[in-house]
């Protein structure tokens, strides 16, 4: 019986964020500061045939006026396409073409407005069918040169930025097997992370040693310095990036977007210091979008629900540079099949440039798009065989020691019983309450399953101080999720002390050891495991000096909580004493820890199947929703959502619930409210009055339900809560409202006037 | 042209200088130092540079610094004496009301006013004195909850 | 953020100060009352006056106040919230507190002013349908001396109104109601908080003796360049009874009266038969509150 997992622990962080101590980017204060504004591109796609900056650069005030000439540098985690400003050819509304670096804020945004730009317009693409087309215009006639990854295959002289594709089995047997084959094609459209703090970065350049600073909300610190030393040519111990607290980043602050700006400018600031944060308008304009997709879909179904066969076309739009783009549409791609079991796939996806802002990873990675189709599809196959939608996909759901498509033997899979105990909850096959007047109520029910980016790193150093005070050095950054708070817990318990007693600093890739990154729900397995194992380490070495100072035999001691006892004598010492005993001069005792699942016996593949395909650890959710829908207006207002997710063991119910709330909250709000304006690319609703996120007014009843499949490699039995969360909420609440009033919305947002003009259809 | 106005910031009278064009926002947190009090917009549409000036929660991003002139802005540093939190501050913690935290301290000086006026409210009051923060953790549940727990109890 | 720009800046002290800055500055100069809206759009850089003249050192014009002749005056400066709020708005002009309710959120409506809601004229403004159905009037003052305007005139086009060169509102003024009367205000956006209406649409209907319809007035925002007034729906219910298909029949000839745009809020189609829906919902409404009143 452990002591502090499965606690609600109040998180480390709280007091203080609600004291206003806590420093977030937007809150570094450096001396010499200098400020940015940016001019960005008014085009779609045009070459910038001039460029005027001397009005800016005779402004009082200004410091550094510098464009894609003065930093001819690229960027891209995956595939090196994006200048940090544009060089000569602007490919978005909203790209850089200058930046400026003044005493104030208020200077350079009035320097920046004395640009002058001269375009020479292009032919623009805003849709990625259209950019399909043989006689699209093209964004990147270069793209056979642009440095990447090779597992992000490209077609030189198209828009695909990239093309995967996958089969197991053979689809067209399926199919003939089947006795039914549905064929529907469905839209998810791009949203806004719209963090409440927007991005922003602070960067310094050292002219002496050539290397720079830069502080940043980043999800991924080191990921963030490796990508800016490869651009540079500078090695990783020049670039240092240091972590501030987080104002929200659900996928947004994933790659370099401020930090790109400030990083050109400091290079001409003489060593001072240059902040940017984005306007709002910029964050939603210019920072960067969930993908939109179509998504077609043709699954091959006997008469009793059982799935056959599935092949799937995916075509995801890009907008302008690539982000993490290739990986996003990868990861979902490969969960177009759901989790069910189905013998023959096939799927191609593509990844197509478009002249809009850029798409990157998005809370979900992917597998919060490809949940949309085949959860609305199986509503739609449950419908037109006459099968009850749950018990459709209770037949054909993972179970423990299924096989994912490429042959992995699942372990902890939890799935049944979120289905069951969603289902429950929402009163699954009990009376709905009467229509009155013009409003319906409807159930919905959808599922999703999502893995973690595998394999990959997490490391960390433990440190128990002179006086036995516990340190934990992680870069794994807080972006609001509480990881501090939960690894502080797994190494509390590991440990034996009080969590609330450890220091967890935030990160600074000079000081804080490597971890891929704060995404894909991946930092309490990774880094929780990292902890664990270092945990254990200090563990062993405070034991040993424990019985030093105590002259006994270090296995007849334990420690819970600080407190030291002997086996058959009871307590001791305490940590501190026997510290201060054994550091009379002061010292430290230092351990570090890593994980990387690479290698594990249980990631194995199917012989010829590509292992990166396998998760370290798949988590599973189910949403249920009731909604009540106004046939007269339209509205649709989610009433509840019992919200039932396998996230292994839980390291802490409270911050699971945040986690699982929270993304409730998010798919209602990307589901009903929130959809981009666009006019030849340009985001029309740039402001928070009309991109609509939800409000305390539009919260429904939301029930958590924590299903815990403990898995065997996971710290303590834990898995990932962070991404499903938000995955399933939009197909349920299409469910519901089918249910409701028998409208089937299948692009999404799910807007009053697609429910007005569909009920025209076919009148309820 | 700068001119000095006089006013309450957390119950210390100070005398500060103002261009007409400085808000109330940017006077707390580039003038005063105060940067608990965060702007997630600029232009009144996501409450998170709520303070309260005479007690009532105002976005201080459309309020000219000039405008505060002989008034008593609170903003989220004042709250806590000394050591001691507030008690929305405190429930704010213990309900896991906070997550990213860069509304928090809007949301908590939002539930002040209301508190102050209506000690018991009801949820529905609570979801409407709040709607003007947004937040996109989407702690709304737990918000409430930590609110109704700072809610001081019936004698 | 963005920033604002610098600018001139006056506080004065009385209202014929004010004036006689604004007469002196010209049209670039503008006034100042809550900021919720002027602010914004001065960021945006949408307007850049040269000279911001900040009424709010004024006293008095915050009053909201029962005249010994009756009726309700609303100085200009009066908040949202504390229309929102005035006992004296909630027993006699339910209407008024339920529109305030709707306008920004809470902290928007602390600073936000009513003579700031009016002369804005923006077609989407909370406060005016209700006002226009209530009967209100605009009081202006200018350097000539002070005016009456009603509400019905003073719309002239988005952003546009009856104001002359320098002439400032010093308040609004509504009627006593009639007896036996019940207003509402009904909206429609796209979330339940904080919201720009897509669609509002208010009603007032005044009953005789017998029951039947005496007045009825009906306005609409977000309708068409200005809150429109539904004219043949009123006529259409005077001297009539209040049976449900009298009252769709009215909605559906309000419909027919608006001239709706299509922006990226809502296209026109949508709005048109939403002023339908919504009509009937708010005289079904006033009949409502007519019924509880008595």
């Amino acid at each position: 019986m452990e002591t502090w997992i499965g606690r609600s622990v109040p998180r480390l962080d709280g007091r203080e964020k609600v004291t206003g101590q806590a420093v977030y980017t937007v809150d570094v204060e450096l001396p010499n500061m200098l400020h940015a504004a940016v001019l960005r591109s008014t085009r779609p796609h045009a070459r910038i045939v001039d460029l005027d900056v001397s009005g800016a650069q005779s402004v009082p005030g200004v410091k550094a006026v510098v464009t894609g000439r003065d930093f001819p540098y690229t960027h891209g985690g995956m595939i090196k396409d994006q200048p940090f400003i544009a060089f000569d050819r602007v490919r978005y509304v909203g790209e850089v073409v200058a930046a400026v670096a003044a005493e104030t804020e208020a200077i350079a945004q009035e320097a920046a407005a004395r640009i002058r730009v001269r375009y020479e317009d292009l032919a623009a693409v805003f849709d990625p069918k259209e950019a399909l087309a043989a006689d699209a215009p093209i964004l990147h006639e270069g793209m056979a040169d642009y440095p990447h990854s090779p597992l992000y295959e490209n077609i030189p002289g198209t828009n695909v930025c990239t093309i995967r594709t996958f089969t197991k089995g053979d689809v067209q047997t399926g199919f003939a097997e089947a006795d039914a084959v549905y064929d529907d094609e469905f839209y998810i459209h791009a949203v806004a992370h719209t963090p409440m703090e927007t991005h922003a970065a602070v960067a310094q350049h050292s002219p002496a040693d050539g290397g720079y600073t830069v502080w940043s909300s980043s999800d991924g610190p080191h990921r963030r310095s490796k990508e800016l030393a490869e651009a540079l040519g500078l090695p990783v111990n020049k670039v240092r990036v240091l972590s501030t607290y987080s104002g929200g980043g659900f996928g947004g602050k994933g790659t370099l977007v401020a930090e790109a700006t400030v990083v050109a400018l400091a290079a001409f600031t003489g060593g001072r210091p240059v902040k940017m944060i984005f306007s709002r308008e910029e964050e939603l304009s210019a920072a960067q979008t969930r993908h939109a997709a179509y998504l077609r879909i043709k699954t091959g179904v006997k008469k009793d629900g059982t799935l056959v066969a599935r092949s799937a076309d995916l075509i995801w739009d890009k907008g302008a540079y690539a982000s993490k783009g290739p990986d996003v549409t990868y990861r979902g791609a490969m969960t177009i099949f759901g989790p069910y079991r189905i013998p023959n796939l096939e799927v191609r996806s593509r990844l197509v440039y478009t002249n809009k802002q850029i798409a990157g990873a998005y809370r979900g990675y992917g597998v919060t798009q490809v949940t949309w189709a085949c959860e609305a599809q199986m509503d739609m196959i449950a419908q037109r065989l006459g099968i009850d939608p749950v018990a459709l996909r209770l037949k054909n759901c993972y179970v423990e020691n299924d096989t994912f498509i490429n042959g992995q033997v699942m372990k902890a899979v939890g799935l049944t019983e979120t289905l069951q105990r969603a289902a429950r909850e929402i009163g699954w096959g009990t009376p709905k309450a009467a229509a009155s007047g013009p409003l319906r109520r409807g159930r919905g029910i959808a599922t999703t399953l999502k893995g973690t980016a595998t394999p990959t790193e997490s490391q960390c150093v433990i440190i128990a101080a002179m006086d036995g005070s516990v340190t934990l050095l992680t870069s794994a950054v807080e972006v609001g999720a509480g990881q501090h708070t939960a690894l502080a817990q797994i190494a509390a318990e590991t440990i034996g002390v009080d969590p609330t007693t450890i220091n967890v600093p935030n990160s600074d890739t000079f000081n804080t050891p490597y971890q891929f990154g704060t995404t894909s729900s991946r930092v309490t397995f990774h880094d929780g495991n990292a902890v664990r194992r270092a945990g254990e380490r200090i563990r062993k070495r405070i034991l040993e000096i424990a019985g030093e100072i105590l002259q006994t035999d270090p296995g007849r001691l334990s420690m819970v909580n600080g407190r030291i006892s002997e086996e058959g004598v009871g307590e001791r010492a305490g940590i501190k004493e026997v510290f201060s005993q054994k550091f009379p001069r002061g010292g430290m005792i230092v351990e570090h820890g890593s994980y990387c699942p690479a290698g594990s016996e249980l990631l194995k593949a199917d012989p010829g199947m590509p292992q990166g395909l396998s998760s370290a650890f798949w988590m599973f959710a189910t949403h249920a929703a009731e909604v009540e829908v106004d046939v007269e207006t339209g509205i649709v207002k989610v009433l509840k959502v019992a919200a039932a997710h396998d996230v292994g063991r839980v390291v802490n119910p409270q911050l699971c619930e945040q986690q699982i709330e929270g993304s409730v909250v998010m798919g209602i709000s990307n589901t009903l409210m929130e959809e981009f304006k666009l006019d030849r690319g340009r985001v029309l609703n740039n402001t928070l009055a009309d991109y609509k996120l939800a409000t305390m007014m539009d919260l429904p009843e939301i029930v958590a339900i924590m299903v815990e499949a403990g898995h065997p490699e996971g710290p303590y039995g834990a898995k990932g809560a962070g991404e499903p969360a938000v995955a399933p909420t939009a197909p349920a609440i299409a469910g519901a409202i089918f249910d409701a009033i028998g409208v089937r919305i299948t692009d999404l947002p799910i807007t009053p006037e697609k429910i007005r003009a569909a009920l025209k259809k076919a009148p309820c | 042209m700068k001119k000095p106005i006089e006013l309450t910031v957390n119950d210390e009278l100070m005398q500060v200088e103002v261009e007409p064009q400085t808000t109330l926002l940017e006077l707390i947190r580039d003038g005063l130092h105060l940067t608990g009090t965060k702007e997630g917009c600029g232009m009144g549409d996501c409450g998170t540079c709520i303070v309260l000036v005479d007690g009532k929660p105002v976005n201080s991003c459309l309020m000219l610094a000039a405008d505060a002139r002989g008034r008593s802005v609170t903003t989220i540093e004042g709250l806590a004496k000394g050591a001691e939190l507030h008690p929305l501050q405190q429930s704010f913690i213990d309900q896991g009301a906070v997550q990213c935290g860069f509304c928090s301290p809007a949301m908590i000086l939002s539930a002040k006013a209301l508190l102050d006026e209506d000690p018991h409210p009801t949820e529905e009051t609570i979801k409407r004195a709040l709607s003007g923060v947004l937040c996109r953790c989407g702690s709304y549940k737990k918000i409430i909850a930590a609110v109704q727990a700072a809610s001081p109890k019936e004698s | 953020m963005k920033r604002l720009k610098p600018f001139a800046y006056r506080e004065p002290k009385t209202l014929r100060e004010a004036i006689r800055i604004l007469v002196g500055e010209g049209p670039r100069a503008a006034t100042l009352a809550g900021g919720t809206d002027l602010l914004v759009r001065m960021k945006q850089g949408v307007v850049t006056p040269s000279l911001l003249v900040n009424l709010k050192r004024i006293k008095g014009l915050d009053r909201i106040q029962r005249p010994k002749a009756g009726g309700l005056s609303i100085g200009t400066l009066s908040t949202i919230a504390a229309l929102e709020r005035s006992a004296l708005v909630a027993k006699r002009y339910p209407v008024l507190a339920q529109a305030a309710g709707f306008l920004g959120s809470p902290s928007i409506r602390q600073l936000a002013t009513l003579g700031g809601n009016v002369g804005r004229s923006s077609p989407a403004a909370d406060m005016v349908p209700s006002l226009v159905v209530l009967k209100a009037s605009v009081i202006a003052e200018g350097a000539s001396g002070k005016r009456e305007i009603p509400l019905d005139t003073f719309f002239k086009g988005p952003g546009q109104n009856a104001l002359a060169p320098a002439e400032i509102i010093t308040a609004i003024v509504v009627p006593d109601a009639a007896p036996s009367s019940g207003a509402a205000y009904v909206r429609l956006g796209r979330r339940e908080g904080m919201d720009c209406a897509l669609v509002g649409v208010a009603a007032s209907l005044t009953l005789d003796g017998a029951g039947s319809v005496a007045e009825a007035r009906l306005a609409m925002a977000s309708c068409g360049p200005v809150p429109l007034r539904a004219r043949g729906a009123e006529a259409f219910l005077s001297g009539g009874g209040l049976a449900e298909e009298r009252l769709r029949e009215a909605a559906r000839l309000a419909a027919g009266e608006t001239s709706p745009i299509s922006d990226m809020r809502a296209c026109a189609d949508y709005r048109r038969e939403m002023v339908e829906v919504l009509a009937y919902r708010a005289l079904a409404a006033a009949v409502q509150t007519d019924r509880k009143a008595r």
